[in-house]
């Protein structure tokens, strides 16, 4: 009976270190996407070549100083506009080429922040973001986590992608970089090194910083200020033609947005417009956008190409989902000088915590039966 | 001695009551806004009511109903929790109208907000700028007033419901020669504005000097021309706005504080329960979202801690669904239950993948389903699953949980 006692009693002092054993081996500290060509702890294949992706050369065992070890990966972005898209950029996905089309996320659950060495071969080279998940597709990610713009060094440093409290169960794009040929005119030749989770259980979650004023949605086609996407193209969108780079009398720098609209009613609704929005095509579907409160006003400059063109409605925030906009200011119908005139949509007294639709402008055919061209710049909280 | 002073005592104070109105809204030393009730806090657990059969439409007197559907549905809902209910426009026979009334007051305790559409539905178009036009509807809704100020089942007055969007021109719009005059289509806007609020000023104005013991509320789509009913309708008691955000009212009770500082009654909101993505019906979709909202709604109303303190309560559109209402111009469609969805909006999820994100169900809104099976002359009624979540939240009514996802 003793040594019954005896057995149960050592089972039950050996029992816990057992399974804290097992799970600190369950619980690694971090998980590799890239440290070295052929490296055995590997994970993932930089296979979903997006947007421009003629535009893109990439060498994964570049051996001119990399990071750590014998090499690094070399990406070369020429902005071309091969596929005539503007932007381009590299998924890590599991297994290649996997569009959420087939199983293959890994369980991430633990990992606390992705960190990546990088290097521009110049410096001045921007990314204009790095992301984390964010693949849709049958087996979606669990979680979609962007950072960015980054404008690069000539010399390596790491950045850190915070992903405390994130949902980490099943991620297929375990990295994944994007530019524009906006950010980078003459192309950008860059270097990654040393891809990888970590779990840092010190790492504290990242709070919604508080943008400070001004915050630019437009200065510039290469401007690192820029923020929002032009992506939400509404109603009639086949009518509009978009060119963040026009260099037809810019307000302010080298470049304004000039937008064609052209009225022919492509898509049957007879109006169409765009929202500048984070991340692209986010209609509240995503837990995003930026916290503006110090915001009172919007302002921008606006143009016709012969003056007399009416906008409906320019607008900022409105957008209505699962993470709706916290509030919506307007100001329209707008009719069009054919010199620059500033605008502003007044924010005071606003709620600016959660802004995911930057700015939108809206017009229709009934009141442009010609269509519109028109020009914007200078587009900014203040 | 004793009985002068017993008298004295009892005149004043009866002197006293009579003076104070029997509805009305107190202010409070912290700015929160309540509704008084025969002199006790009253939250408006509501919803809008017309009982529109299968196979009619929006034309039916259903006031003259020989199966009187208030009968039922006044228990129903009496049995949910439900004190009020808001009613657009009133029936063209008054006795009727005061027959509904006293129904629902005396066998069920439910009172009613009666409304006036204020001719946002004439053809060809609401004249707000013309004085003729003013004046037909200011005599309709004093006429209405007097008619029914004396029940006692009358908890207020709605004038209008989204009419202010026709200001913008998006819905039924109009003009005057003044307004026609200016070119600069802003400006247009806003001189429509300060005549449709002023408009609606005086005719609160008309009814406070008839009837000081209800409180007068602007029915007003979103928050839209506020900052102009901040200048020219201040007359009104409360604003009795029409909002479908989804699961939050967002920055709503804010918003209105900062903008035009009124009692706000959510005099129009919900969910309805079909998924246009999915092509079925959803009950628990529609739960999620009213659940959701009416914690919004609890989190707002007076003296509550974190809240604006500015909310009265609410009236759920709707209580049944209404047949007629996607293809009202064609009768052979009133006596099928549509389930084309007519309108998109985003702020409803859970189905905006439809196609072309048309997810609103116009027919498929009521907390209580209808049926061609008829009992007691009416089409059955049904309670969703939101009649009974709304029913245990008023019992107890939690406010501080998350709102969970929509369990399926």
């Amino acid at each position: 009976m003793k040594k019954l006692l005896a057995v149960l009693l050592a089972f039950g002092l050996l029992a816990p270190a057992v399974a804290w054993a097992e799970e600190k081996a369950a619980s690694p500290k971090e998980f590799v996407i890239y440290a070295d060509k052929n490296a055995k702890d590997n994970h993932y294949i930089p296979s979903g070549w997006m947007g421009d992706y003629g535009d893109i050369k990439m060498n994964d065992q570049a051996a001119t100083n990399p990071h750590s070890g014998t090499s690094c990966i070399e990406f070369v972005y020429s902005a071309k506009k091969s596929q005539t898209q503007g932007w381009a950029g590299v998924y890590w996905q599991n297994p290649a080429n996997n569009w959420g089309n087939k199983k293959g996320g890994y369980d991430l659950t633990g990992m606390t922040k992705l960190t990546f060495w990088a290097r521009g071969a110049k410096g001045g080279e921007v990314l204009q973001k790095v992301m984390v998940g964010g693949i849709k597709g049958t087996y979606p990610d669990t979680t979609a986590v962007e950072m960015g713009p980054v404008e690069l060094t000539d010399t390596w440093k790491q950045y850190t992608v915070n992903l405390v409290g994130k949902d980490l169960t099943y991620i297929n794009g375990g990295f994944c970089w994007t530019t524009t040929a906006d950010l980078n005119p003459n192309g950008a030749t860059f270097y990654i090194d040393d891809v990888k989770f970590e779990a840092d259980p010190n790492l504290k979650p990242e709070g919604r910083k508080i943008q400070e004023m001004p915050f630019y949605i437009y200065a510039d086609r290469s401007s690192v200020a820029n923020h929002f996407i032009p992506s939400g193209w509404m109603g009639d969108y086949g009518d509009i033609k978009y060119d963040g780079a026009s260099k037809e009398d810019a307000y302010l720098g080298d470049t304004c947005v000039k937008i064609i609209y052209s009225g022919k009613a492509t898509q049957g609704a007879r109006w169409a417009g765009i929202f500048w929005q984070n991340p692209a095509n986010n209609w509240g579907t995503t837990d995003a956008g930026f916290d503006l409160s110090k915001a009172t006003k919007f302002t921008f400059y606006a143009r016709g190409d012969k003056g007399g063109e009416r906008i409906e409605e320019f607008k900022v925030g409105g957008i209505m989902g699962e993470f709706s906009d916290s509030d919506s200011a307007t100001i329209g119908p707008v009719i069009l000088n054919k010199e620059w005139t500033q605008y502003t949509i007044d924010l005071k007294g606003k709620d600016m915590s959660y802004i995911i639709g930057g700015f939108a402008w809206a017009t229709n055919v009934d009141n442009n039966p010609e269509g519109a061209t028109f020009y914007l710049d200078e587009l900014k909280f203040e | 001695m004793l009985v002068a002073c017993l008298f004295l005592f009892t005149f004043l104070f009866s002197a006293c009551y009579a003076a104070k109105p029997s509805v009305y809204i107190q202010k409070l030393k912290n700015n929160h806004y309540r509704l008084m009730v025969a002199g006790k806090p009253y939250i408006v657990k509501g919803v809008c009511y017309n009982p529109i059969p299968i196979g009619m439409d929006y034309d039916y007197d259903w006031w003259n109903d020989p199966a009187k559907p208030w009968i039922t549905d006044g228990k129903m809902m009496k049995e949910m929790g439900i004190n009020t209910i808001r009613l657009y426009q009133v029936g063209r026979d008054p006795q009727a109208v005061k027959q509904v009334i006293n129904d629902f007051y005396k066998l069920y305790g439910i009172r009613v907000l009666l409304g006036d559409w204020l001719g946002f539905w004439e053809y060809p178009c609401p004249f707000y700028g013309d004085d003729k036009f003013q004046e037909k509807v200011v005599k309709q809704v004093v006429e209405m007033v007097n008619l029914y100020k004396e029940e006692p089942g009358v908890l207020g007055w709605i004038l209008g419901n989204e009419n202010n969007y026709s200001c913008l021109g998006h819905v039924n719009p109009w003009s005057n020669p003044e307004v026609d005059a200016e070119t600069d289509p802003q400006k247009q806007k806003l001189m429509r504005a300060k005549i449709y609020y002023s408009f609606v000023n005086k005719i609160s104005q008309e009814i406070h000097k008839i009837d000081p013991h209800h409180p007068v509320g602007l029915g007003n789509g979103e928050l839209v021309g506020l900052d102009s009913a901040a200048k020219y309708c201040q007359d009104v008691d409360f604003v009795a706005c029409i909002i479908y955000r989804g699961k939050t009212f967002g920055n709503l009770f804010k918003s209105l504080r900062m903008t035009f500082d009124k009692p706000l009654l959510l005099a129009e909101f919900g969910a309805d329960c079909y998924d246009a993505n999915l092509k079925k019906e959803d009950q628990n979709m529609q739960a999620f979202f009213l659940e959701s909202q009416w914690m919004q709604i609890y989190e707002n109303l007076a003296n509550t801690k974190t809240g604006e303190g500015n909310c009265l309560g609410g009236t759920i559109f709707e209580w049944t669904d209404e047949w007629w209402k996607h293809a009202p111009d064609y009768p052979d469609g009133w006596k099928i239950h549509d389930t084309e969805s007519s309108w998109s909006n985003g702020s409803y999820y859970f189905d905006i993948q439809a196609l072309g994100n048309k997810n609103m169900n116009e027919e498929w809104f009521g907390l209580v389903a209808i049926s061609e099976e008829m009992v007691n002359g009416l089409n059955k009624r049904t309670p969703r699953k939101a009649y009974y979540v709304i029913r245990e939240f008023w019992k107890n009514p939690v406010t501080k949980k998350p709102a969970a996802k929509k369990s399926r």
